[in-house]
């Protein structure tokens, strides 16, 4: 492997890594504030990247402009799904929550394969095949896009759940749900705007994969699996760690694709998950579990 | 009416039989389980299409294989959603028995078993030590699925994504091949009848309140001195093993296996989740109920909706799952269980 490719498949690793991190961040928040894993999760990406496909179908919208679009639509339909399905069964055994979410993913998967079929679909733009080229690397523009989009999003969200009242209250709420309580905040509420929000930029995540990226309505839970691994690894619930997580995740994917043929490159993650669990089950910024 | 016969039964120290059979829900679950092995059993006597033995035969199936999976989700409550590796493991290892090395499926079929048991024990080191969060027993096991189907899918030995024809011969009992349905619906029978007894005498055994006291609180059984690793990990190898015989009497009857169509999370909530589920996961009766509910509304969806439209049958296997969570959390045997006691005991209820 030389320097170059080296560097070349960093950064591919990285535009990969990117999204994953959004992804992950979306799970991760979803699992610190509401303690359940959303085993539906890479269905709301499916969904994003579908409303891409739909919007730009029908009104020709340019999928980049759609990512408003699906942050109403599909982080609304997130927020739906909280307050009228996974509300009622927050207390229940956690078997119950996850044939619930296993459920909801079902019908996601169901629900789209019926309005939009199962063949793959695409979406066609301009500069779906452009480069550029910057210090020898070569980058795809709408992953370049895509990668940057992610950071920003990334970043923002940090700062909104770091700096505004509500995004304290988010906080607090992952702290102690009791003690939230008890401070006045309207718990409930923020649990639907958790999971809104989890979904929401997941969603934007399928958005931002709309211009160069086939899709099918099971694709999302290769992404449910990419972000499990990413979630572990970087301690879930933590913030920083499912962003720094989906980096990591993505640039040993892409290395491993490198050597192993792209179609085997999960076998990558399988083996970070197994060695995770079997040594640091707490993740990467957890401590050690009692 | 029925408070008096039950007032005379308590008195009377001799047992009838129908006080053995019906005395208390335990017993009544297992009646009537029997009660439906039987009606299968004398079914060909009344049914005549090969369509609908065909209903019957993977109807006993789905409940054999919903058993497995209660063993494990429903007794000891682990998280265990990908259930159809265990299936497909065993379905591939009786194939490939006897289309490469010509050994019969009657060997096969348990051999199939004991390669679920063993991924089964491989998956339990990984996820099920003592303090490992539950939720990622099922999140391993999800990526474990789409792992697999990436390996199956390249591994050319299995036939890569082509899958695995049985070889076409001539019927045999020997290769477990019939040219009629009922000596398939006795074998399957045979192995429901086994599921149905090894699941009551895990139930009734000290194993089995070990492994509900995990259900019910973990951190608790183990300070009361259950292995909790151990006993987690048996009812894994417990319910693996019964789902690669299945899995393997599976190929067997259809014939055909391929990644795609087993490493599917969506064809595993049809065939493993959605009968225990529906029926009751945690009784006795809930994955043999449910199996009986599942696969004739799987039928009736693949004759008359599917074809307009696909998706149809995700959608209607969505909606069972988030209805029967929401509205009917311990499913039919749940509801049966709540009739039982209102028959059995009017009096002590208005009390």
């Amino acid at each position: 492997m030389s320097p170059e490719i080296f560097y070349q498949t960093i950064v591919n690793g990285l535009f990969t890594g990117g999204i994953y991190a959004l992804v992950s961040i979306g799970l991760t928040l979803i699992y610190g504030v509401l303690i359940i894993v959303n085993f539906a999760h890479g269905e709301f990406l499916m969904l994003g990247i579908y409303v891409a496909f739909w919007a730009y179908t029908i009104f020709e919208l340019d999928p980049y402009l759609s990512i408003p679009l699906a942050v109403v639509l599909i982080g609304g339909l997130g927020a739906l799904i909280q307050r009228g399905l996974i509300q009622r069964v927050l207390d229940a055994h956690p078997l119950n929550q996850i044939v619930l979410l296993v459920g909801v993913s079902t019908l996601l998967i169901g629900l789209v394969q019926f309005f939009f079929s199962a063949e793959p679909r695409s979406i066609h733009v301009p500069y779906e095949t452009e480069v550029i080229t910057l210090m020898g690397l070569r980058m795809s523009i709408p992953r370049l896009i895509a990668f940057f989009a992610s950071m920003l999003i990334s970043l923002s969200l940090y700062v909104f759940l770091r700096y505004t009242r509500t995004g304290k209250a988010i906080r607090a709420v992952s702290q102690s749900r009791e003690a939230a309580k008890l401070m006045g905040i309207n718990v409930n509420y923020i649990y639907m705007l958790t999971f809104g929000i989890g979904t929401a930029i997941t969603a934007v995540g399928g958005a931002l994969l709309a211009p160069n990226h086939r899709m099918i309505p099971t694709m999302g839970q290769a992404y449910s699996v990419i972000a499990f691994v990413v979630v572990v690894l970087g301690t879930m619930g933590n913030f920083v760690g499912a962003f720094l997580g989906g980096l990591i995740i993505g640039v040993v994917e892409t290395f491993a694709g490198f050597f192993l043929g792209g179609d085997v490159k999960i076998i990558a993650s399988m083996l970070i998950f197994i060695l995770i669990l079997l040594f640091r089950p707490s993740g990467l910024f957890g401590r050690k579990q009692t | 009416m029925s408070a008096d016969v039950s007032n005379k039964i308590t008195r009377n120290p001799r047992k009838s039989l129908w006080h053995s059979l019906f005395s208390t829900w335990d017993r009544t679950q297992i009646t009537a389980s029997f009660i439906l092995v039987g009606l299968m059993a004398i079914s060909p006597l009344f049914v005549d299409s090969p369509y609908f033995m065909g209903i019957i035969i993977l109807a006993a199936l789905y409940a054999f294989i919903g058993i497995s999976w209660n063993i494990i989700a429903g007794f000891t409550g682990q998280l265990l959603i990908a259930h159809i590796i265990f299936l497909a493991l065993g379905g591939y290892t009786t194939i490939v028995l006897l289309n490469t090395y010509r050994v019969s499926p009657w060997v096969g079929i348990f051999v199939g078993g004991l390669v679920a048991a063993s991924a089964g024990i491989i998956i339990a080191l990984i996820t099920l030590r003592y303090g490992l969060k539950l939720d990622y027993f099922a999140l391993f096991t999800i990526a474990l699925l789409v792992a697999l189907r990436t390996l199956f899918l390249k591994w050319e030995f299995v036939g890569g994504a082509v899958g695995m024809y049985l070889r076409l011969a001539k019927p045999s009992t020997a290769k477990m091949i019939f040219d009629s349905k009922p000596p398939y619906l006795y074998i399957v029978l045979a192995l429901l009848t086994l599921g149905i007894v090894i699941q009551y005498l895990i139930y009734n055994s000290k194993m089995g309140k070990y492994f509900m006291a995990i259900r019910e609180d973990e951190a608790a059984a183990s300070a009361l001195g259950v292995n909790t690793s151990r006993y987690k990990t048996l009812s894994v190898i417990i319910g693996a093993t019964l789902a690669g015989i299945g899995g393997g009497f599976y190929v067997m009857y259809v014939t055909f296996i391929d990644p795609t169509g087993l490493f599917n999370l969506g064809v595993n909530v049809e065939i493993v989740m959605a009968g225990p589920i529906i029926g009751g996961l945690g009784s006795l009766s809930g994955p043999i109920l449910g199996a009986f509910v599942n696969k004739p509304i799987a039928e009736l969806i693949r004759g008359f909706l599917a074809e307009e439209r696909s998706g149809i049958t995700l959608i209607v296997y969505g909606l069972f799952l988030i209805l029967s969570i929401m509205f009917m959390p311990r499913g039919l045997a749940g509801v049966f269980h709540s009739l039982y006691l209102k028959i059995k005991r009017p009096s002590k209820e208005e009390a």
